[in-house]
């Protein structure tokens, strides 16, 4: 699964560090999800696509 | 609590459990290690609770639990195995049944040599623990635990 963490929170001008601590998660697990090694939970992906405000499905794609 | 005060909890714990064992051995009562060691237990998994500064979210979650489930898979088949062994002396008698015995005087003594069982049960759950680790090492890499990135 591909996602576009890195450019929204480039767009935000968010470290992986504040989002983490947004969504209550480590920093290691946003880098990991970046990285595409870990593939978060629905709910998780959930809360990150109403962090930035944008449907799941345009974060998130299935390949 | 901070994580490093709860490992220097569980060193202090673990000398504990050490002095109680040989107690348990020179008064030959081995309910003093039994009772000891899941008081120890019990005290290490609430001081666990308490821990402040370790934060457990959803990925570790999982590194733990496909460590752990991996571990038990192999671990099982081992020890059910060596189980069975020491079944099998148990009841190597006629009949297939334990031949009474005599309270022995002497307590702890064993005439089929089933404490040694013991012994290598304590062995083989001081290898569960390094399975354990090694399979926890596997999984935090595969799920990213080390990378670094350039932030």
């Amino acid at each position: 699964m591909k996602n576009k963490i890195k450019v929204y929170r480039a767009m935000k001008d968010l470290t992986q560090e504040a989002l983490a601590q947004e969504l209550k998660v480590t920093r290691q697990t946003i880098l990991a999800i970046e990285k595409g090694k870990y593939d978060p939970s629905l709910e998780l992906a959930f809360k990150i696509a109403r962090f930035f405000g944008v449907p799941i499905e345009e974060i998130f794609t299935y390949e | 609590m901070k994580q490093n005060t709860f490992y220097l909890l569980v060193g202090v714990v673990g000398l504990i459990e050490v002095g109680l064992f040989v107690l348990s051995v020179r008064l030959h009562n081995p309910l003093i290690i039994t009772a000891g060691f899941i008081m120890g237990v019990g005290l290490l998994y609430v001081s666990r609770l308490m821990i402040t500064d370790y934060k457990e979210d959803e990925r570790s979650r999982l590194i733990t639990q496909e460590a752990g489930f991996r571990t038990l898979e192999v671990f099982w088949i081992i020890f059910f195995a060596v189980s069975l062994g020491t079944a099998v002396i148990g009841f190597s008698t006629p009949l297939g049944i334990p031949r009474p015995r005599a309270i022995p005087h002497d307590f702890p003594r064993d005439g089929v040599y089933l404490g040694y069982f013991g012994v290598i049960q304590m062995i083989l759950l001081c290898c569960i623990a390094f399975l354990y680790i090694g399979f926890r090492i596997y999984y935090a890499h595969k799920y990213g635990e080390w990378d670094t990135d350039e932030e």
